[in-house]
């Protein structure tokens, strides 16, 4: 809870910031795009939150973007399939990459830093050669299906031009509900967290913790998948070879920024959304305030060093803080019983 | 044997240090003799080892001094201790795993030629040492190839080539097996009488009468007493340990057995393959199973419940055939198990003791994959008033309780799930004495509810103690089985060390 | 221990016989194969490699010029795409030497530091630039088109498309390639209308200053490093930070669809012009709708083919080929509403035709 307290106090520090100096950053077109972006990433940030907490890590992510979304634009353009069948078959093969990550890293005690880096090299190049390295687009065709990633709803009662909400922003409230839900309310969650913490322990406790990380790998992938569709129906053009390219990397700051430990079993949703948003918002700052473009990576990365350094000194004093109460505690507890 | 009047070869006079909203010791004094053991003993934060920590140069006191010889000396890190003559042996072996022995006995301090490491003077200096304390080990053997008693051998022989004239041992018997420890006791004689001085720390009072000339007794931070060779009983420590007469430690009675609950039949376990296991035990029974470090009592549990692959044999539970291939089985069968290593394999630490409590309940408890929250409360208020768990409350993380609190949550944790069998290892390693009782106690409270114990223990006072009935493991094999009338420290030796007529133990 | 250190010897000495050998041979190889070439006619092949500085459509474009001008000149040319940058595309240099080729033409991704690169080419064999062009390099032409002219030329259709005047935005993939600076400049000199500079003695204006002129205001120049979100992302970022912003130009052949795709979804068609390198479809269809004002395509075709043509001759001793400034120029032509859909058919035919 401290925690998003502090990534959301970044975050709204980031925004009055920006707000202040140029006030546009507040108009109805920015908001959109930002929260648009936001949502984007968001998605695969939310799903490599899984994976994190169980104290494992996913590298593919940008290249099953890469996949999905070429995969994608290929069934649609070049074999003639149906948005739904295309977008289901894609999915479909997110969630097969997500499986079998999940049973090389349980079964064969795979490290999933090795996995998952192979995973990057392979997904990647898989994609270049279905689409035989060349561009797709989908041009003007797929207006309806590309409403998934650039349609806008409008909010009732609202005027039909002012603020809409994107519809990615949605699919992520969808999947960020459902993450939450499964998380802190389902015992597979609980199981997670637990197994993130100690393996071991979890399996004492006659936890199948093979099957909850294969899970948590599988929601990765799917997310990961889903964001491939809306990054690719987003852009509208795909290049097979860039398409997402590193864009695990800005999941992981995000769900880093946003509370997940490293070294597992700790982790919020809300925390990783306001660290996607957290990120994006600087994008757009940098962008917005005219800050030079080429210092954008040092900005960034300055920014998510800072978040990082805070949280572990706020953690510190808190351990300390806790030990001395404790200790407090226990000796007014002393003093009362006597010996 | 040792002049009690002779001039102290340390001294530590009115030592206090104090941490961060705690004094941890409190105008504390001490006296080392030439040549003498002297016991230093005490619950679990009554300062014993910040203490040693001072002593060894890993800490500095706040006030008071300490001196050598007579004359105060200012210790300012391990390396001026160990330049004095005193040196540390950690609880937690400290070797690098990886190196030959010769290479950790002069870790830090390699003599050189041109530049590179003499090896050979290594090798050739080392010899004598391991000769001395009865290590039969080349110099060149991997570390990690010898046994948790060998590689404190090592350390002893590290602490000796730095011409150690006293030898703080921090807990050196917590994870050696008696005949380990004898060994330990053997060599620790052989350096008395060669006029180095032993501070000894241990839990473990059995050995503390076996070995220690003097025994000096801390609480809460201070000098509780002090007791001389004649002195020293196991009542009278932990009167003095917990600052109250403790008459009645082990408050057992035999239980009548009911019906047979756990059967295990030609179990086959991975580390002793070539020996099948029988044994039974009934509901309201507790059994002990005794047997040196390596005998395969844990290999036994983990294997009864799922932890290991069974290599064959069956186990029943209730008359019923059960096939356990995961914890889960074992679970669902109403199996328990407390297992060795608590903060490892029992607890999640940085969890809530809520969290912990529920772990293995939670699948029973759930309603279509969700969380049963109303029922993980109530669970949880249950099991810290039925233990007696002290914690400011169910939120607390666990990692913060004291290791007896900890070890009642691993407990709770199964009654939760009301086990027909619970397997305890090791239950009472590493916690205090008070904790250790509640233990006992709650071992048959369970008994008497008609629950069937069956506890590993390396502690011999334990298995006296505690067992309606003990078996005994040797080296992957029950030897024998003992009745409650049979019980004794010679006949459970006799038949732990593989039946040789002479009692190992050192007993007077 | 002495058997080992024996062996290692061994090992060493032989790799540094080998390394020995293979270093006099291989320039003096070269130097014989060319002569021999001549005489022989066209008995073998020449093997040429064409390098390009990534993975767009531009290049397949090129391509198409590649095989075209192949068989006409009877030659073997592989065409190969660095996915992953400089490092990439020096691996693919140094494989293609290890392997034996008559000739590279080569994209260089970032010409002042890979000189050493295209030398160490150039001492094994015949390399030329194309596209992008490394004139401190022993390379033996240049074919391409003058990016400084032709961004003066995207700065023309700037003036006709906003004849008033008005503030400006460039986008680029990245900055680094000099043909990326040498455009950049060139629509910067235009728009402000500065005196042409010639290509070697080229000012640049710094990045990330406002320049300002008479009736144009260049406000910046964003970079996304190839990836399309964040090409996108700059161009919404550009319509929030610059309401009054009426023209985007974009340098690479991706950068004008993102444009388009970012003023479309805002609704800004009618009051944000734009102006763009290449020729994706995107961009031509763009033209079509009247959503992209024009843009200047350098004919990627012909860099293909005229550089399997200069190769192929020079492996076959001919060197007349070479122009006497070593720099062959491709006109640019520039694609307007007018000329689009003949442009379009004639691109297709090209792309087709040599499939």
């Amino acid at each position: 809870m401290k925690k998003i307290l502090g990534i959301g106090g970044l975050l709204v520090f980031v925004c009055v910031l920006t707000g202040v100096l140029n006030p546009d950053f507040v108009s109805v077109y920015n908001l959109q795009n930002t929260l648009r972006w936001t949502s984007l990433f968001g998605v695969i940030s939310v799903g490599v939150a899984f994976v994190i907490i169980t104290g494992g890590i996913d590298l593919s992510i940008g290249s099953v973007v890469g996949l999905v979304g070429s995969l994608l634009a290929w069934l649609l353009t070049q074999k003639g399939w149906s948005a739904p069948a295309a977008v289901a078959m894609v999915l479909l093969v997110s969630l097969g990459i997500g499986v079998l990550h999940g049973l090389l890293i349980t079964k064969l005690r795979l490290q999933p830093f090795v996995v998952t880096l192979c995973g990057l090299l392979l997904y990647r190049g898989a994609a270049r050669y279905i689409t035989d390295d060349q561009s797709l687009g989908f041009g003007t065709a797929y207006e309806g299906l590309r409403r998934l990633a650039i349609g806008k709803i409008p909010i009732p009662g609202l005027a039909a031009d002012s603020f809409a909400l994107p519809v990615p922003f949605l699919i992520l409230m969808v999947i960020a509900v459902i993450a939450a839900v499964f998380l802190n309310r389902t015992i597979y969650g609980r199981y997670l967290l637990a197994l993130g913490r100690n393996e071991t322990a979890a399996r004492y406790s006659g936890i199948h913790t093979d099957r909850v990380k294969i899970i948590a790998y599988v929601i990765c992938s799917v997310s990961a998948g889903v964001g491939g569709v809306l990054f690719a129906l987003d852009v509208n053009s795909i290049q097979p070879s860039g398409l997402g390219e590193f864009y695990e990397l800005y999941a992981i700051a995000a769900a880093v920024l946003g509370g997940c430990s490293l070294r597992g079993g700790e982790g919020t949703i809300t925390g990783v959304i306001i660290g996607a948003a957290v990120l994006r918002v600087l994008y757009n700052a940098i962008n917005i305030l005219r800050i030079p473009t080429h210092l954008e990576f040092a900005i960034i990365g300055a920014v998510i060093l800072a978040g990082v350094i805070t949280d572990e000194l706020v953690k510190r004093y808190a351990v300390k803080r806790r030990a001395v109460r404790q200790l407090a505690a226990e000796q007014a507890h002393k003093a009362s019983v006597p010996s | 044997m040792v002049d009690a009047s002779a001039a102290p070869l340390l001294e530590v006079r009115q030592l206090s240090k104090r941490f961060p909203g705690v004094l941890a010791l409190r105008s504390v004094s001490l006296r080392v003799l030439p040549g003498e053991v002297l016991a230093v003993i005490g619950e679990n934060g009554a300062g014993k080892s910040t203490l040693m920590k001072i002593l060894a140069g890993v800490q500095k006191p706040d006030t008071g001094e300490v001196l050598l010889d007579g004359r105060p000396v200012e210790i300012n890190s391990v390396r001026e201790a160990i330049g004095l003559g005193i040196v540390l042996i950690h609880q937690e072996l400290n070797l690098s795993d990886n190196l030959d022995i010769g290479a950790n006995i002069f870790l830090g301090r390699e003599p050189r030629r041109c530049g590179l490491i003499d090896k050979q003077r290594i090798f050739r200096e080392s010899q004598p040492l391991l000769a001395r304390i009865g290590l039969e080990q080349s110099p060149r053997t991997l570390v990690n190839q010898l046994a948790i008693g060998q590689q404190q051998m090592v350390e002893i022989a590290k602490a000796l080539s730095s011409q150690a004239r006293v030898l703080i041992m921090d807990e050196p018997t917590s994870s050696l097996s008696q005949h380990e420890a004898e060994q330990l006791f053997r060599v620790v004689h052989q350096l008395r009488s060669n006029g180095v001085s032993i501070v000894y720390i241990s839990h473990r009072l059995g050995e503390v009468r076996e070995l220690a000339d003097r025994v000096v007794v801390l609480r809460d931070g201070e000098n509780a007493g002090e007791l001389a060779r004649e002195e020293i009983c196991h009542d009278q420590m932990v009167k003095l340990m917990v600052g109250r007469d403790v008459s009645q430690f082990y408050q057992h009675q035999l239980h009548a057995p009911g019906p047979l609950a756990l059967e295990v039949r030609g179990v086959r376990t991975l580390a002793h393959a070539r020996h099948s296991i029988d044994l039974q035990v009934h509901a309201g029974e507790i059994v002990g199973l005794a047997g040196l470090v390596g005998a395969g009592r844990t290999e036994l549990l983990r294997a009864i419940f799922g932890v290991d692959p069974m290599l064959g044999g069956e186990i029943r539970v209730a008359g019923q055939s059960v096939r356990v291939s995961h914890p889960r089985d074992a679970i669902q069968a109403g199996i328990g198990l407390v297992p060795e290593d608590r903060k490892e394999q029992g607890l999640v630490l940085e969890m809530a003791v809520r969290e912990n409590l529920s772990l293995p309940s939670l699948r029973r408890d759930q309603t279509r994959g969700f969380l049963n929250r109303e029922r993980e409360a109530d669970i949880t208020r249950q099991m810290i008033g039925d233990l007696r768990i002290k914690t400011p409350g169910p939120e607390q993380i666990v990692q913060f309780l004291s290791g007896g609190n900890q070890q009642k949550v691993v407990l709770g944790k199964w009654l939760a799930m009301n086990p027909k069998v619970l397997l305890l290892d090791e239950p009472t390693r590493g916690i205090d004495v008070g904790a250790k009782r509640e233990i006992y106690r709650l071992m048959e409270e369970l008994a008497d509810k008609g629950v069937a114990v069956l506890f590993v223990s390396s502690e011999m006072e334990e298995i006296l103690g505690m067992s309606d009935r003990a078996l005994v493991m040797h080296e992957g094999r029950i030897t024998g089985e003992l009745q409650r009338e049979e019980l004794s420290e010679e006949a459970v030796m006799n038949l732990a060390t593989g039946g040789g007529r002479n009692p190992a133990g050192v007993s007077q | 221990m002495n058997n080992q250190y024996r062996s290692l010897l061994c090992v060493l000495s032989l790799s540094l016989a080998l390394a020995g050998c293979g270093k006099p041979g291989e320039p003096a190889g070269a130097s014989t194969s060319k002569p021999s070439g001549a005489t022989e006619g066209g008995t073998s092949k020449p093997k040429l490699a064409y390098v390009t500085n990534g993975i767009d459509p531009f290049w397949n474009t090129a391509s198409a010029g590649v095989r075209a001008a192949a068989k006409e000149f009877d030659a073997e040319c592989e065409v190969l795409m660095p996915a992953k940058g400089i490092v990439d595309q020096n691996r693919m240099i140094e494989t293609l030497l290890a392997r034996g080729v008559d000739g590279i033409a080569i994209s260089p991704i970032d010409a002042a530091n890979q000189v050493g690169v295209i030398n160490e080419a150039a001492a094994r064999t015949r390399i030329i630039t194309q596209d992008s062009d490394a004139p401190d390099s022993k390379r033996l032409c240049f074919v391409g088109m003058n990016n400084y002219s032709a961004g003066r030329a995207a700065g023309k259709l700037v003036k006709e498309a906003l004849p008033n005047g008005g503030k400006v935005m460039i986008f680029v993939g990245r900055l680094e390639q000099l043909n990326a600076q040498q455009r950049r400049q060139g629509v910067i000199d235009e728009l402000m209308d500065r005196a042409a500079q010639s290509l070697e003695t080229i000012q640049y204006d710094p990045p990330g200053r406002v320049i300002e002129g008479a009736r144009f205001v260049v406000l910046d120049t964003r970079t996304d490093n190839f990836d399309y979100a964040r090409a996108k992302a700059n161009a919404e970022d550009a319509i929030t930070a610059h309401p009054d912003l009426a023209c985007m130009i974009g340098l690479f052949a991706y950068n004008a669809p993102m444009c388009k795709e970012a003023v479309k979804e805002a609704g800004k068609l009618k009051s944000i012009q734009i102006v763009s390198f290449d020729e994706q479809d995107s961009t031509l269809q763009g033209i079509i709708d009247g959503d992209v004002y024009g843009t200047v395509s350098q004919q990627p075709y012909m860099y293909g083919y005229h550089s399997v043509r200069i190769l192929a001759a020079l492996k076959r001793g001919d060197e007349s080929v070479l122009p006497p400034n070593g720099f062959y120029e491709v006109a640019i032509q520039e694609v307007r509403k007018a000329n689009v859909q003949e442009f379009w058919t004639e691109l297709k035919k090209l792309q087709k035709g040599e499939e």
